[in-house]
């Protein structure tokens, strides 16, 4: 094996070994598969904000993810578009790089 | 053989378009110009009327007892292979069987073109059949164990098919529900509102002395709790609490149910017909004779009829010959008087049910069907009288617009195990989600 093709190995491993494992999952399919988007739409507000409301209000904030993942892994109290409040749902992964992910693909709407 | 079946398809044809004139039936019509619409349809699983309103169905069991429309949440445009692929990915609360259904398709598109004449409704269904090399036109039968005739075969989900008492065998079904305005609630939550815990094969499945043992169940004869819309109960979350039969006789007569009409691959294809239903306090069949009927003689315990072997190649056949033989019971066509004498032996097995388009007659014979399965297509031509006048029947009319729920067996699945759709529209000549088109 000659030294270029060697040496392009050898980086193409480490950059594989660089990805966070946020950048492996889909995280719209997670959003999905967790009916996130049964409340959640992308642009109209459904029993909860609008994905675009929320961006909006967490840069207004200058908020970030972490606070993202706080509020759909707390089960906190949370008041709908209709005034009642409720218990958010809860995600159901506890892998910090997969809510990281859902997390960033939500603000960045 | 092949002379066989061509004569058998013509007959089924010849049946199937009645008393319609080729130049007006459903031969006429040019389905290349009929718009076509993809209908996705999902596996639900057990998601009955009471889990949709209890807390695990998270989030939305407020809304549902409300009376929002399923849609109103559940709008993703894949939405329907979302929840088909949630409920069958093993650890899902809505399908406790989903280790024997791994492989099973979570959501199967359904084309659906709908025309309309001066007589009739026409629906053109067309699907992929999960397995691609098989009709799915298998029902199970009786099987000669050397001294009794017993029942042989079942659904993919039944006790005694996951017991491996014997193999996955059933009929795969296209059906519709359809409600003209007059049932609460069916416009937005549709075929949800029928389903019911209680049900065979749904959670907390009623036991036969519980059914025995109810009112309702009794009045109308019945061994089991099937679909029911909500109306016909004074709690609708509990299938105990039936109304009396003149409350439910009531109902009926202000049109408070919902019409279900099946195209079945094995008990009406070749009668060419389909079955005519409705769901109000049970799964009813409308008043007369069906395409098909039992096969059992109730005094005797033995079959009524056999194959005539001159044309089926046999008198009967064995379990070897589900798959890969055609095996349909049809009078006037294989069938001949069950003879008791003629040398039965252990593992001999005849249909449960025979066919007989002539046998067919009132109300449950009003819808007619041609169905063929091509390259692992069904193709189901579907014509419904407009206009009927029965106490069991939506009367359907041009400009008419109804609420429909479809359903879809296949993969040998009879009950729950089938796949559905979100409540749709069907126009006759009207704006809707499928619009049927006059045609001549």
């Amino acid at each position: 094996m000659s030294n270029p093709i060697k040496l392009s190995l050898i980086l193409s491993a480490a950059f594989c070994l660089a990805v966070p494992a946020y950048a492996q999952v889909d995280p719209e399919e997670v959003f999905k598969e967790n009916d996130c988007h049964k409340c959640h739409h992308a642009t109209k507000a459904k029993k909860g904000p609008a994905l675009a409301k929320i961006a909006a209000r967490y840069k207004e904030k200058k908020l970030d993810e972490k606070e993202a993942i706080k509020h759909m892994t707390s089960g906190k109290k949370v008041k709908l578009e209709d005034g009642t409040e409720e218990e958010h749902k809860i995600i159901d992964t506890k892998d910090i790089a997969v809510q990281t992910a859902v997390a960033k693909w939500m603000l960045d709407r | 053989m092949k002379r066989r079946a061509l004569i058998a398809g013509v007959s089924v044809t010849a049946i199937a378009a009645g008393c319609m004139s080729m130049a007006t039936g459903p031969q006429a019509i040019d389905w290349n110009k009929v718009p076509a619409t993809t209908v996705t349809l999902f596996y639900p699983g057990q998601s009955s009327y009471e889990w949709l309103r209890s807390d695990a169905h998270k989030g939305a069991s407020r809304e549902t007892a409300r009376g929002d429309a399923c849609v109103s949440c559940h709008d993703d445009p894949k939405e329907e292979q979302i929840q088909g692929r949630k409920i069958l990915r093993g650890d899902h609360p809505l399908e406790p069987q989903a280790a024997v259904l791994k492989g099973k398709n979570g959501h199967v598109d359904v084309g659906v073109q709908a025309a309309y004449d001066d007589k009739n409704l026409y629906l053109r269904y067309q699907w992929k059949t999960h397995d691609p090399n098989h009709p799915g036109a298998d029902y199970p039968g009786y099987r000669f164990d050397g001294k009794e005739w017993k029942a042989y075969g079942h659904m993919r989900l039944h006790k005694d098919t996951l017991a491996g008492k014997f193999p996955p065998i059933y009929e795969n079904r296209m059906s519709l529900m359809l409600d003209d305005g007059k049932v609460s609630g069916f416009a937005q939550q549709g075929c949800w509102l029928t389903c019911h815990d209680g049900e065979r094969d749904m959670a907390n499945e009623a036991s036969k002395d519980e059914v025995a043992a109810n009112p309702l169940m009794m009045a109308i004869k019945k061994k089991d709790v099937r679909k029911y819309i909500p109306a016909s109960r004074t709690d609708p979350s509990d299938w105990r609490s039936g109304k009396s039969m003149e409350e439910i006789a009531t109902l009926k007569a202000a049109g408070e149910f919902l019409d279900l009409m099946q195209w079945r691959a094995h008990r009406s294809n070749k009668a060419g017909g389909a079955d005519d239903g409705y769901v109000l306090e049970y799964r009813n069949f409308d008043g007369g004779k069906n395409h098909f009927s039992s096969n059992l003689d109730g005094k005797t315990k033995q079959p009524k009829f056999m194959f005539d072997a001159a044309k089926f190649g046999g008198k009967s056949f064995t379990a070897a010959d589900y798959g890969k033989k055609e095996i349909i019971l049809v009078k006037g066509v294989n069938a001949v008087p069950f003879d008791p004498n003629a040398g039965w032996k252990e593992g001999d097995i005849l249909s449960q049910y025979v066919l007989s388009a002539a046998d067919a007659s009132g109300s449950a014979a009003d819808n007619k069907a041609i169905g063929t399965w091509k390259d692992g297509m069904w193709t189901v031509v579907f014509i419904r009288p407009l206009g009927l006048a029965n106490p069991d029947d939506k009367p359907l009319k041009a400009g008419g617009v109804y609420n429909v729920g479809f359903a879809l067996h296949d993969d040998n699945m009879t009950g729950r195990g089938h796949h559905v759709s979100y409540v749709k529209t069907l126009g006759i000549g009207a704006k809707a989600d499928i619009q049927a088109v006059k045609v001549n």
